[in-house]
Order: C-alpha cells, then structure tokens, then sequence
C-alpha cells in the first residue's frame, strides 16, 4: 500500500541527532558521507564492469520538485536535482546542512533579514546550460506559487500561517488561488528572492531565523532550482525523460509509468562523488510482501519489506546479514479524542496508557521492530528525554491501570462505553490494535471496537475529528524539538485534532517558542513534552517507529546512517553506491 | 404392489395412485450421484463442526480471539490442533469461527441475488413488453459495471454509516457482493418464464381464470427453480471467494473477525515464517469450495429432466 | 442479423453513460478526497490544488464537465502525476491484455483437454483424477496459491522470476522479442488460469457427455469407428457450442485484469491502476477505467454472442 505519508520523508532525512540548532557547537569531523569508500586507483581492487543496481521503491507521482507530495518521489528528485545545501550524515548519526551549489555559507546582513548566497563557479545543467541565481529563484517563487500549488509551500511560509522559514512575500503570494494574472504577478515580484547576479542570489526572510534552519530549509526540494524555460517548452511533460534537465548527479532517461524508472549519471554533475553506478534502477513496488520475495529471487537488490517478514529474514544466516533496521523518526501514539466524556477524565486516559504492555507489543504484534515509547520527542533530536521520565509515570502498571479506571468511576470496567480505535489497513497497524484491543480487555475489563478505514478516509476521519481512539502519531519535519510540539498540543495548534487544550501547555509553547538561547529553547521544549505525557494530553504514545530494509551485499556505499533518511533511496547519497566485489 | 408394478415389471414399490413429483426424482437421481453425496455430507459435517465450534466450548477448545503472546507462530500440536497465529490465537477455533463466518456471508449474499434475481426476473417476464425492456436494461448495466469495483466502492460508501441495519458489517459486505451478482438469476429466471408462458398448462391456468400471480407462484416458479438453485448453489463459494479478494484488499470485516478471507490475507503475511497458518484456512476454503462443486454438479444432472 | 448487433452496439451507449453515472455519484460518496491527508494541509494549498483539478465546482458541473469532455475523447488527467488517463489505460490494458490472453490460451487448453480426457473416460479413474484436479486447484483464492508457487519454486528453487511482467510493456516493443523472458510469465499465468481452467474442464466435460450419448455419436460408433475418431471429430464440435458460453465471462474477467494477481507480482496492469485510483480518489481514473471496463464486457459479451450464433446454426437472433 503507497500511504507513504508525505512527512515521513521529512524526519529522515532532516532528523539530526545534535540538531541544526546547536551545529556550532558540533565538532567538525565529517566522515564521507558513504559508509564505505569506493575503491579507487591507489591499491585498490578494480570496482566491477557491471555497475548497475535495482533498487526498489514506492511509486512517485511526480518527478517535479515543486509538486510532489510524497516521500519517495522527493528521494528520487534528490537524485535529479540539488539544492544550494544539502544533508549529510555526521559522524554521531546526526545530520546537518553542507554546501551544494552553493560555494559557502550565506551571508548575513546585520538585521538578520537577507542572506546573500553566492554559487560556485562553472555550474552546469545537464544540457550544458549554465546554471545561474536567477535558476534558484524561480524555484523558491514556483514554491510558492498558488497555480503551482506545491503541498510544501509551507516550508517557505511563515509561522504565523503555519510556515517554518518565512520568505518574504510568500504567503501572500501563495493565497492567491483566486487572485487575477495581474495581482499573482504583482505577488510575485514582491517575494524577496532574486538574483543579483549570475552568481549571486539574495533571500529576504520576515524574522530572523538561525543559520543551521536557513541552511537546512534551502537543502530540501521545494528550494531546488527551476528551469522556466523548459516547462514553459514542455508543459506537464517537462520530467519526461527526453524532456528533463537536471542538475543533480544522476538523470532520468527512461519512465514507465507504474512499473520502474532508470537513471543514468549526469556528466555534468558538479560535486563530489562522482556516481560510479553505470545505471540505477528503481522499481515501483507498493506491496512490501512483493518486494521482500523479489530481494531473494534476486530481482532487487535493495528493499524494504513488512515487519512481518522481520522474523523470517532473522532466521535465514544470509538475509539476516543483509537486514537493516533504521531509526524512521516518527512516533506512534493512540490519539484520544478528549471531546469524548469517558476519554475527557485523565485517569480514564491514565488506565488505557499503563495497561499497554509496550515491549511485548513491539516484540509480539511488531515482530520487534522499533522501540517501545513512553515519550513523546523521537531519539535522535536535541532534547530527547528517553522512557526514563515517564515509565513510572504511564508505563505499563496492570494494577495501576485497574485502579485508575476505578478511580474514574468505572471500576472493573463497569458501565464504561464501547469505544472504537480507526486504524489505517494495514498488518502491523491492525496487529497492534488487536493487541491493544485484548489488554484493554483483559487489564481493564472494557470493549473497544476496531475500525479499519483505508488512507483517505482514515484521514477524513482524523480531520473532522469524528475518531474517539486513533492510531496516529507525528513524523517529524525537521530535526528540532519544536517540530512535534508546536501546532500540535497548543490550544489553537492546526494539527491539534484532538483538542487538548491545557494553558499550562498553551503558556509554555508560547514561552518556548518565543526563547532565543537554543539551549533555553530545548529545555523549554523539555518542559512542555512533560506537561503533555504526564497528562497524557490527547497522545499515549507507544511506539517510537523503526523501518526494516534489506540490502545485498553487492551493494556498497549504503549510508547506514540512521538519522538521514531511512525511507528512500535517494536520501542514502545515490551518487555514493556502487556495485562492490562480494 | 401396485398396478404400474405389475404391468411394468418394476421392482420399484409405487404407493398405489401417486406419482413421483419432480422433485422426489432428482433427489432420488442426487443420490445416485456419488461425488453429489460425498459432498453433501462432508458439507453437513463441516457445518456441524463450526456451528458445534460456537455453541460449546470443548469444540472450539480456545476463544478464537483471545490471544496467548507466549506461544505465537506454533505449528500443530495436541494443544493447537491448527497451531497458533502471529498473536498467540488458537487457529482451529479461528478456522471454524471462520467457516461460520464465511458460510453466512455466503449464504446471506446468496439471500440477496434470490430475492433481486427471481424479483426482477419474473417482472420482466409477466410483467410486458415495456417492463421487460427497462429492467434488461437496468440488468445489463449491472452487469456491465466492474465487479470489484463496485464491491470497493459500495464498501467505502457504507463503511462507518450509520443508517439502521445497515451499518452492520457483515450485512454490507453481503449487499455488496450480492449487488453484482443477481444479473445471472435474472436472466435465467426471466428465460425459463418466457419459455414456459407459452406453454399448455399455464395457457390452461389463464383459461381457467388464474390471476397472474397465482400462475407465477404456484404454476411457474417450481419449474424454473431447478436451475436457480444450481446457480445459488455455485454462488456461495463465488461469494467466499469474492469475500476473500476484499480481505486482501483490507474491505473486509473488522478485526479480530476470522473470516476465512482475513485468515487467509493474514497467512498470506507469514508464508515463509509460518507456513500452517495460511495451509488451514486455504484448506477450508478449498474443502467448501469442493463440497459446494460437487453438490452443485448433481444438482444440476439431477434437476435436468434431460439427464438419465 | 446485421440488425441485431447494430441495435446492440447502439445499446451500449445509454448503458455506458449510466455506469458512468452510477460510478460519478459513488465515487463522490465515498468519504475523503484525492488530497485529504493526515496532517494539516495550508487552506492555501488545498484552495490551489482544488483549483487547479476543477474540485471546487459544484458536482453537477463537474459531471458535466466530465461528460462533455468525454464525449470529445478526452478522459483527463490522472492526479498522480498529472498523466493522461487514457494513455495510462492504453499501456496498463497491453499488458493485462497479453496477461489475459496468455492466461486464456493456458486455461483453455489444460481446461478442453482434462474435461474431453475425462468425459471420454467417464467414471473410470482418469475422470477422477482430472476432475479432482480440475477443482481442487481453483479450490484456493489465488493469492494464497500465488504465494506459493512464489515461495516454492521462485525463492526456494530459483526456477522462476516474479517481479514485474515478462513481456513488453510498451507498444511500440510489440515485436521486440528481448522484451520476453518466459521466466517471469510462468507463475502468474498458472495463478490466474487454475481458476478458469478449472471451471473450461468441468463445462466441457459435461457438454461433452451429453454429445456423447447422443444417437449420431451411437451411430457412428455403431458404423465401427474408432473411438478416437468419434469423440475427436464428431463430439467435440459439437460440445464445444456451450462451452463457448463460459468462455465470454471467463474472457472479459481475465481481460479486465486480476487486480490481485498484478499486485502480487508487480504486473504494470490496468486492473490495479483502477483499485488504486479508488484507494486514492483519482476521480478521473475511476471514470475511465470503468467506462474502459464496462465497454470491454459489452465488446466481449456482443462478440461471444455472434460467435454462437456462428456456430450453433439452431440459433438465430431477430
């Protein structure tokens, strides 16, 4: 099933151990960003004549940066294109922000509001078009165009309409659906991006911002750079493979839709490494089950397989070697709709979240893959608390969940209604409600039903908050503990659909969100993580998410870093794999 | 022994003055038919089993939900017959719960296409020229429209509403199923009316005065019910099968339900791992899929007054 | 004659135009939208996407709209990327077409000669056997029995490939014969064809027992002929009349694309380019595919009908 879910993207390959907020503070030892090196002249055995690998992937929608939705299509984009940053893998398993196109870091004015970014010299587009300022330009303005409509437009929008960087002009520019041809050019002028010269670009934001976000935000696909000219030529079929121009280290020269997509090393790819795969190819495979046989007929060779299949790629030596787990930056949690009488009285919420059992969950309906959480802020982002805080506060307690439940006025279970828990259609997501489902019984003697709804309605469902227990969570955006907090347990939060609504909460996030000193800004985050488990404020999280891969042995360069993207391909450093003697 | 006894030579016993009906022949020619009995009875044993399973408790041995996180993925053994799935639940008490499940899907949806079927059938036989061009119409545009499709779509509209009866699951699912599927009925009820309206005893009934409806009911419908319930009886592992199709696609009942389909879909999950827990189910499916065959096949030679 | 499949093809137009109707009041029903996600979409972004796929309009003037584009041939655009529906449609429906007829020829074959073989050897164990296989091979859901032939004879024996389809996928590779690879077709061919062989042989098998008690095959056995060549040349014509009655369903169903079949090995077909688009609500693709789907069955079951009227000369339509 293709519910890669936009965001997952996000905390893969933003999730930064240390946090872009503190990278001054990061020793700089970087490591190649593969996990091994390609072998070279010098004394080494010669790479293999076949350079070519099948990878396995998801199905994208698009191949256009500034219209795609998904996680997967962002991976391969990724490997089309690049931004003026980019991430990379620290030595901790962190990530942060390098240059790309761009030659260093920007420069800032004294007010905080313009950075001035210069590019490296001699840049080139794959049809040997120079690649100019005026290129990254027009790429900021197509995502924030409203004829556009980039699902990511936010990323360049302001807070205060629920952006994180805050271009200037952006959000005017992106309400403008309805807007005539006139005003949306007029919108367009004002947004403060343009171009200096060939070289040099200027962003005028509305706030000052740090560094390590300004870099991290113009690393992602919604800044890459556009070639109006093409799509002008081309329309629609601007990314079809005898169409596209890209600047990235590969380029696409053969699609079939729903089946796979072949990408070649683009000549003129201007950083290091230079991709010593001959070809790349990506099959689309939604089907994970497919896809884990497929690895061990040999037809793939990389690819993500169900949970379920864990276990049997445990038993087998060989696949057990290629198997690898990594970190997905996302926490799984039962949201509770606190509109809900039963579900509004917190020992009602205390009893449902000390009668889950979380590590025989993860081992027996997860098959053990990912950890169990009594927290709310995934590992891996500056400020982690980790289930020390909170397991004797809502960790599993049998008899503490009895006595809460009796405390609320339900003793045994008496009287309480039939709940019902929506689920998303898929095995593991329905293991786990089964489970959960037997040790609300068993632990406190209630009935709660399970609704199983596919992605959209499910969705819906969250939306119109018309859910009474919810398998959700938060799949972060960008690696700072703001991300999972923010909007999401204040009052007036946007994606706050289970209404909690507490102003010990509401003060502190407003508190936290305004401190200028990173470390303030972390121990404040702290603080609100706190209130919000320890009242169990419309999440009783449960599973910190994990993705099980496997990878053959053939395959070399792999980053196994586990804070940048796990999801895709494309976040792995493509440019870095190469078919290896085994 | 009777007169026809003694002029035939027959060592049949005719009760003097009666006639074997219609219906005391083909059963009589079932009988005969040995695959037909073998099936019948391994059917009938099957059903007791699973409605045995959801009466008492020694026959289910385990609640079929109730799941035991020490003993997952267990292949057979005299605990677990069937072994145990990936939640520690007792397969054999799954299975049967299963079986009960899906025979009442079957059946129910087989319900439905009966009643839409002979319904639409007859109007558009007795009921003239008009009726009967608007209602083939209607059926050939059902029959026309894509059946998973329709089944998804019907699913996803009625899922989670909550209009009366049907916001029953099992009720949905059946409607869903039974929706595409009573175009067949139709038609062969609406071919054996046609045909049978010109024949001498129902011109004999309508000299006689006989309302329409009373030549339906009572002169029409026994003659045309020979292949319609051969038809039911093909559907019901038509309807397992299609409830199975929409376990794999995850429309069909709620977990922890054991559908026949769920348990299949779920097996389907663990092949490598666990083997037995996809043989079970699939066993079942086939098993009443074969018994549903072959009672159908001597339905059908036995109900065919051409068949000797 | 003429007159008949004129009036039928002319039939078929108020009968497409209501499943499309039926189909664009369904889809609109069924809750949640092409871009409804979990997490807080920016109204901006929503008003823009709706803007640009027409979704803000009210519904009868997106029906309209729909009808009337249709009618110039134009299917519109699938939200996944913006692609033409039709063109989708036309490379999915290639490859489930080679699938089908694949599939078809495979069932056909096994299915005609188990059910000649055991009707010629009525009751006797050849009979049993085949019909024992006939059935108990349809007798699973064929992504359990797909699983596995996969797991036995792809992963543990390595004999066969399962990912994608082993044919050309494009049509302008229709003759190229590198774009074959007999390994991958194999395994899902069996898995779509046990079900229709299954129900060729048993149909079969009955027709012909009936012919074959019939008093022309008496008499020609009566006049000394060879068994074989009674049943070869005098029965099996004359049986295969109602079989071809099960052959237009069996056809138009393998036609139409087993969804699951596809999903399992990958297979870039038009029967889950259409179970997708429901799970997604890429509204354009539902109407196409079924519009596409419902004219298939229609061609089909219009073709099946002529075709027995060809063969069977006691049938003859007005």
């Amino acid at each position: 099933m293709s519910h890669s879910i936009r965001r997952l993207l996000f905390g893969l390959i933003l999730v930064a151990a240390l946090g872009i907020l503190l990278a001054s503070c990061e020793e700089d030892k970087k490591e190649p960003a593969g996990g091994e090196t390609p072998p070279d002249g010098a004394g080494q055995p010669a790479p293999p004549e076949d350079q070519h690998v099948v990878m396995h992937s998801t199905e994208p929608e698009f191949f256009d940066p500034h219209r795609s939705n998904f996680e997967q299509d962002i991976a391969i984009e990724r490997m089309l294109f690049r931004g003026l940053y980019q991430l990379q893998a620290t030595a901790d398993g962190g990530a942060e922000a390098v240059p790309a196109m761009a030659a260093g870091d920007p420069v800032v004015s004294d007010d905080g509001l313009t950075y001035t970014v210069t590019l490296t010299d001699g840049l080139l587009w794959s049809d040997d078009a120079p690649l100019t300022a005026q290129h990254f330009v027009d790429g900021i303005l197509r995502g924030c165009d409203p004829t556009v409509a980039s699902p990511y437009s936010y990323l360049l929008q302001s807070p205060d309409v629920g952006g994180i960087i805050g271009v200037a002009g952006c959000d005017e520019f992106a309400a403008a659906s309805d807007a005539s041809a006139e005003e949306q050019e007029a919108l367009r002028a004002d947004v403060g991006a343009t171009a200096v010269d060939d070289t040099t670009l200027e962003i005028t934001l509305l706030a000052p911002k740090p560094l390590a976000t300004f870099k991290a935000i113009f690393s992602l696909w919604v800044t890459f750079p556009a070639r109006l000219d093409v799509i002008e030529q081309y329309g629609e079929q601007w990314t079809d493979p005898a169409n596209i121009v890209v600047n990235g280290p590969f380029t696409l020269t053969e699609f079939v839709a729903q089946d796979h997509v072949i990408l070649e090393p683009n000549p003129n790819w201007a950083l290091e490494p230079t991709p010593l795969l001959q070809e790349l190819t990506i099959r689309f495979i939604d089907d994970f089950e497919a896809a884990f046989r497929s690895f061990q007929t040999g037809e793939l060779d990389q690819a993500r397989i169900p949970e379920a299949e864990v276990p049997t790629a445990q038993g087998d030596a060989a696949l057990n070697d290629q198997l690898l787990i990594v970190g997905a930056g996302r926490m799984t949690s039962v949201e509770v709709q606190l509109d809900n009488e039963a579900l509004s009285d917190f020992n009602v919420r205390l009893a449902l979240s000390k009668a889950i059992d979380r590590d025989t969950l993860i081992e027996v309906a997860n098959s053990g893959v990912g950890v169990p959480a009594e927290y709310w802020v995934v590992s891996g982002v500056t400020g982690y608390q980790g289930r020390e805080p909170f397991q004797d506060l809502i960790g599993y307690d049998a008899e503490g969940a009895a006595a809460a439940l009796e405390e609320a006025g339900y003793p045994g279970g008496e009287g309480f209604p039939t709940l019902t828990i929506t689920i998303l259609d898929t095995p593991a997501r329905v293991a786990q409600a089964e489970f959960l489902q037997q040790a609300w019984s068993e632990t406190l003697g209630i009935t709660v039903e399970i609704r199983q709804v596919d992605a959209r309605t499910r969705s819906t469902i969250f939306n119109e908050e018309t859910f009474e227990l919810f398998i959700g969570g938060w799949q972060l955006d960008y690696p700072d503990i703001e991300n999972p907090i923010v909007g999401l347990f204040n009052t007036d939060g946007g994606n706050n659909k289970y209404n909690c609504s507490m102003p010990e909460i509401d003060a502190k996030i407003a508190e936290a969100s305004s401190a200028t000193d990173p470390a303030e800004h972390v121990t404040l985050f702290q603080e609100a993580e706190t209130l919000i488990v320890s009242n169990l404020c419309g999440v009783i999280p449960y599973l910190q998410e994990a993705l099980p891969y496997l990878i053959s042995p053939k395959l070399g360069g792999v980053n196994e870093s586990p804070t940048l993207d796990a999801g895709q391909p494309g976040n792995w450093c493509a440019e870095c794999w190469f078919v290896q003697e085994q | 022994m009777g007169v026809e006894a003694a002029t035939t030579g027959l060592a049949i016993d005719l009760p003097p003055g009666r006639e074997s009906g219609l219906w005391r022949d083909a059963f009589r020619r079932l009988l005969r038919n040995r695959l037909a009995v073998a099936g019948l009875i391994m059917l009938l044993s099957i059903i007791a089993l699973a409605v045995g399973a959801g009466a008492i408790d020694e026959i289910a041995r385990y609640d079929p939900d109730f799941q035991t996180h020490a003993d997952i993925h267990e292949g057979p053994s005299t605990a677990h017959f069937f072994g145990t799935d990936n939640l520690g639940r007792d397969t054999w008490s799954r299975v049967l719960a299963g079986v009960r499940i899906s025979l009442q899907i079957g059946l129910g949806t087989q319900v439905i296409v009966l009643a839409l079927g002979l319904v639409v059938g007859a109007l558009a036989a007795m009921g003239g020229r008009l009726s009967d061009n608007v209602l083939m119409r209607f059926t050939d545009i059902m029959y026309a429209f894509p059946d998973l499709l329709f089944i998804i779509l019907m699913r996803a509209v009625l899922e989670g509403r909550d209009w009366l009866v049907l916001s029953d699951q099992r009720l949905q699912i059946m409607l869903a199923i039974g929706l595409v599927n009573w175009t067949t009925i139709a038609r062969l009820v609406r071919g054996q009316m046609l045909a049978l309206q010109g024949q001498d005893f129902v011109l004999a009934a309508r000299a006689l005065g006989a309302r329409p409806w009373r030549i339906v009911l009572v002169h029409m419908l026994p003659n045309t019910l020979g292949p319609v319930v051969v038809a039911v009886t093909f559907g019901i592992p038509i309807a397992i099968f299609a409830e199975a199709a929409l376990g794999f696609i995850g429309f069909s009942l709620p977990p922890p339900t054991a559908s026949l389909g769920r348990l299949a879909k779920d097996g389907y999950n663990f092949v490598q791992l666990n083997p037995w827990f996809v043989v079970f189910p699939a066993s079942a499916i086939a098993l009443l899929m074969l018994c549903f065959t072959f009672l159908g096949d001597g339905l059908r030679d036995a109900l065919d007054p051409r068949s000797r | 004659m003429t007159g008949y499949v004129i009036r039928r093809v002319l039939w078929m137009i108020p009968v497409l135009w209501a499943v499309a109707t039926i189909t664009f009041l369904l889809m609109h029903a069924v809750p949640g939208g092409p871009f409804t996600e979990e997490k807080d979409v920016p109204q901006s972004v929503l008003n823009a996407l709706n803007r640009r796929y027409n979704l803000d309009e009210p519904l009868w003037r997106q029906y309209l709209l729909y009808l009337w584009n249709l009618l110039q041939g134009d299917l519109g655009l699938s939200f996944r990327g913006d692609r033409d529906v039709s063109e989708l449609i036309g490379r999915g429906f290639f490859v489930t077409m080679q699938l089908g007829l694949l599939t078809f020829i495979f069932a056909a074959i096994i299915g005609l000669t188990l059910g000649v073989v055991s009707a010629a050897n009525q009751n006797g164990p050849l009979d049993y056997l085949a019909v024992f296989f006939a059935t108990a091979g349809a007798a699973v859901p064929n992504f359990v029995l797909a699983s596995f032939l996969i797991v036995v004879f792809a992963v543990e024996l390595g004999w066969f490939n399962i990912l994608g389809w082993g044919g050309p996928i494009e049509w302008r590779d229709t003759f190229d014969l590198s774009m074959w690879d007999p390994k991958k077709l194999v395994l899902p061919i069996i898995s779509l064809g046990v079900v229709p062989a299954a129900y060729i042989a048993r149909v079969t098998r009955a027709s012909m027992l009936e012919v074959l008690r019939q008093d022309y095959v008496r008499t020609a056995r009566a006049k000394g002929l060879v068994e074989f060549t009674v049943v070869a040349r005098h029965a099996v014509k004359n049986a295969m009349i109602p079989v071809l009655t099960v052959m237009g369903p069996i056809f138009a169903f393998l036609v139409t694309g087993s969804f699951i079949i596809e999903s399992v090995f990958s297979i870039p077909g038009v029967g889950r380019l259409f179970v997708e688009a429901v799970l997604r609500r890429d509204y354009a693709m539902i109407m196409g595919t079924t519009i596409f789907y419902a004219g298939i069955v229609a061609f089909a079951n219009l073709a099946v009908d002529i075709m027995y009227a060809v063969v069977d000369p006691r049938v003859r339509y007005g």
